[in-house]
């Protein structure tokens, strides 16, 4: 037995550290976030294209990592609080790469290149992100319906929608999406709600489309909680950081056992997300047969123990830690948007309460 | 990354379950139900199934066989432990003479002690309680004053010990006593001691359970010799933090198997309860669920370092925290979702057969405060791992 990566993937996530720390540091990615229409740095995304990233979740003949390898990018890019639609398009990726037609593998090789931005739509409830049937109908070639909290919205070249018929691809129309956006607490995200009317081909169908869309739902899991593990490692090193420093009625505010119980706590947390969210990665790498219920324990997991952790780092900040100067709030912002979406926590819960025999 | 067993690692479960299925004659929760039995004679079902497991090859197995292991890895035990949880086996009388004195003989003591103790304590012919704990002195063992005054080439001890787990049913004791008053650490020497002797007196303490399973003893005077003294004198501080630092990953898997059966035991529970379709039920089992699956996963990465050579560390003190309050929110759980009959004592007309949920609830409440209370591990996991200073 062995808990560490090998050596390739050891390998990988280093070099994505480097390279994340260097093109992607907080301070200058907040400007991106804030500023860029997009949310993202669309040179940064291309040049992870050219590496192959977007790839990540494809067949190895086609570029694919494995799971694990994809564990580890995401939590990379959970540490740096990476903006933009990166865990969407690799899972769009894939999921085209399982679709029928020249056109559905042509979309999942420009997005694993990342020369196209694709991801899906498929929530049409702004109440709740999680799975369910969809109301939107493809009749004639035609996609009409309206799809909620799409991600990247109205910047997506192409958008892989759920409808009643299947999975239905549709680019993006000449004069654009009929998109209006969603403005959220989330600053890396772009979510648009888009109102469809437009021609698409239907690329998967039955019990295809259903296995697509749990395939998406376990890899979007997986990718989430590995971010989020990222997140709240890097939060809890900040919060750790700034009491080490920060001094109050003549000590560091790590002297006190009032908080050094609950940095005990935060650490716990995190590295008790660090044992599910790998493990999950592991057993789907491995086929074990259990691997969608532990994906499912690490979300379940994760979410919580994150948005506590961030949630923590806030308040270990002080009056600072609620200034939109400092970051602590990236960290709780990008947490909570990853809990409700890709299975909410409860969904995900609920799936382990079905496991229990 | 690998958290596949071996075929042997999977070889020696199957030779673990086939020979729990001839051996346990039943579960410890029918044991405890048997109006026949009362607290002694529950004491000699844990005495047969020791010597039980002793003759089987599976007690100690990870000490060197000339010490009367198999010379197991961390694996393997990790393993048995699992499935002795798995099977509701009784615990052994001798479990801290084995998890705890053992080790220190193997480590500290001298040939003869090794020779003289550690046979008699595989076999059951002698129990052993811990003397550590007072009652000035738990969390904070360091400030302990019982004392051990000189007298000829050999030692009296005076003072009072607390906690002392086994101790009505206890032969011998191993006790930290001070021979120095003033040095804080290098004033303490670790003894070994015949609990039946002049000067020296047990009384049970009765626990919130009910039970007197603890024992307060009473040193007046009593003897301890020098030859059962492990270790030098003025070294029985080291010699009793590198046995609590011991822990070798035996528990890994241990506490999720006992949990799992607990789990399913009270969603069959809000099933015959009618409850089992509201949400909030669901939820509140499923987090159970989902946190047990996470304690599972954090032994799985204890015992893959393990066996990558990698020493645990402080996270040990997250295996505590995670097990023992994992506990308090499980019974808890079952006190709300199957209602007023999980507080039925066991032998009651209608308490549920499969869990014990009663004596659960209250024993939950000695997880968080034996070993290391939670907060205890939670200053070491700040001052160990995260570095934060003291004040």
């Amino acid at each position: 037995m062995q808990f560490e990566l090998d050596e390739d993937r050891a390998l990988l996530k280093n070099a994505t550290r480097e390279l994340l720390e260097k093109e992607s540091a907080l301070a200058d990615s907040r400007a991106i976030m804030e500023e860029a229409p997009e949310g993202h740095a669309k040179d940064l995304h291309a040049r992870l294209g050219e590496l192959g990233y977007p790839g990540i979740l494809l067949d190895e003949e086609r570029g694919g990592m494995g799971p694990l390898a994809f564990v580890a990018v995401l939590h990379e890019m959970g540490r740096v609080a990476f903006p933009g639609p990166f865990l969407e398009v690799a899972v769009a990726a894939r999921v085209l790469a399982g679709c029928e037609g020249p056109a559905a593998a042509d979309w999942s090789a420009r997005a694993a290149a990342g020369e196209a931005l694709v991801v899906l739509a498929t929530s049409e409830d702004p109440a709740s992100a999680d799975p369910a049937q969809p109301a939107a109908t493809f009749e004639s070639g035609r996609v009409r319906g309206t799809k909620t909290f799409v991600p990247t919205g109205a910047f997506a070249d192409a958008l892989l929608v759920s409808t009643t018929a299947g999975l239905v691809l549709v680019e993006r129309p000449g004069a654009g999406w009929n998109a209006q956006p969603l403005t959220t607490i989330d600053h890396a995200q772009r979510f648009a709600e888009i109102a469809f009317d437009d021609p698409g081909e239907l690329v998967a169908e039955g019990g295809r489309a259903s296995a697509l869309l749990a395939d998406a739902l376990r890899c979007g899991a997986l990718g989430a909680s590995a971010t989020m593990l990222g997140l709240m490692e890097r939060a809890l090193e900040l919060a750790i950081d700034y009491t080490m420093e920060r001094e109050a009625f003549g000590a560091p505010l790590a002297s006190f056992q009032a908080l050094q119980h609950r940095a005990a706590d935060m650490l716990l947390r995190t590295e008790s997300s660090r044992s599910a969210v790998y493990r999950a990665g592991w057993a789907l790498e491995a086929g074990a047969p259990d691997a969608d219920t532990l994906i499912s324990v690490a979300k379940a997991y994760a979410g919580p123990a994150a948005r506590s952790v961030c949630g923590e780092t806030i308040q270990f900040h002080g009056g600072v830690g609620f200034t939109w100067e400092y970051d602590p709030h990236i960290y709780l912002k990008r947490v909570k948007t990853l809990e409700l979406f890709h299975g909410s926590t409860r969904y995900h819960t609920d799936i382990a309460y079905d496991s229990l025999t | 990354m690998d958290l596949q067993f071996t075929p042997e690692q999977e070889a020696f479960r199957r030779d673990v379950r086939a020979w729990l299925a001839q051996n346990l004659e039943r579960p410890w929760n029918e044991e405890v139900r048997d109006p026949e039995h009362d607290a002694d004679s529950l004491v000699e079902v844990r005495r047969r199934w020791q010597k039980k497991l002793h003759a089987a090859g599976y007690l100690a197995m990870g000490w060197a066989p000339e010490w009367g292991g198999r010379g197991a890895g961390e694996v393997e035990e990790a393993i048995l432990q699992e499935e002795l949880a798995r099977a509701d086996a009784p615990q052994v009388p001798n479990f801290l003479g084995i998890s705890l004195l053992g080790p220190a003989l193997i480590h500290h003591g001298t040939e003869v002690q090794r020779k003289r103790f550690i046979p008699k304590m595989l076999a059951c012919e002698e129990i052993w309680c811990q003397g550590f704990s007072e009652p000035g002195s738990g969390s904070d063992l360091a400030s302990l004053r019982t004392r051990a005054e000189p007298d000829g080439d050999d030692f009296r001890i005076t003072g009072q010990k607390v906690w002392t787990t086994f101790g009505p049913w206890s032969n011998w004791i191993f006790v930290l006593a001070r021979t120095d008053m003033e040095d804080r650490y290098g004033g303490i020497t670790f003894f070994l001691m015949p609990i039946d002797q002049a000067g020296v007196e047990v009384r049970e303490l009765r626990q919130i359970t009910g039970e007197a399973e603890f024992g307060e003893v009473f040193f007046d005077g009593a003897l301890a010799r020098r030859e059962h003294i492990v270790g030098a004198i003025g070294e029985g501080w080291k010699v009793a933090m590198t046995l609590l630092g011991y822990e070798r990953g035996g528990s890994a898997l241990s506490y999720p198997a006992e949990y799992d059966g607990y789990l399913g035991a009270l969603r069959k529970g809000a099933e015959e309860a009618g409850v089992a379709d509201r949400a909030d039920v669901r939820e509140k089992i499923g987090r159970l669920v989902v946190e047990n699956e996470v304690l599972r996963g954090n032994g799985l990465r204890t015992l893959a370092n393990l066996s990558a050579g990698i020493a645990p560390g402080p996270e040990s003190s997250f295996e505590k925290i995670g097990w023992s309050e994992f506990a308090q929110r499980l019974t808890d759980a079952s006190q709300d979702i199957l209602g007023p009959q999980a507080q039925l004592t066991a032998r009651s007309h209608r308490a549920r057969a499969d869990v014990d949920w009663a004596y659960q609830y209250l024993w939950s409440r000695a997880g968080t405060i034996y070993s290391g209370s939670s907060e205890i591990q939670r200053n070491i996991i700040a001052k160990r791992v995260l570095r934060m200073p003291t004040r």
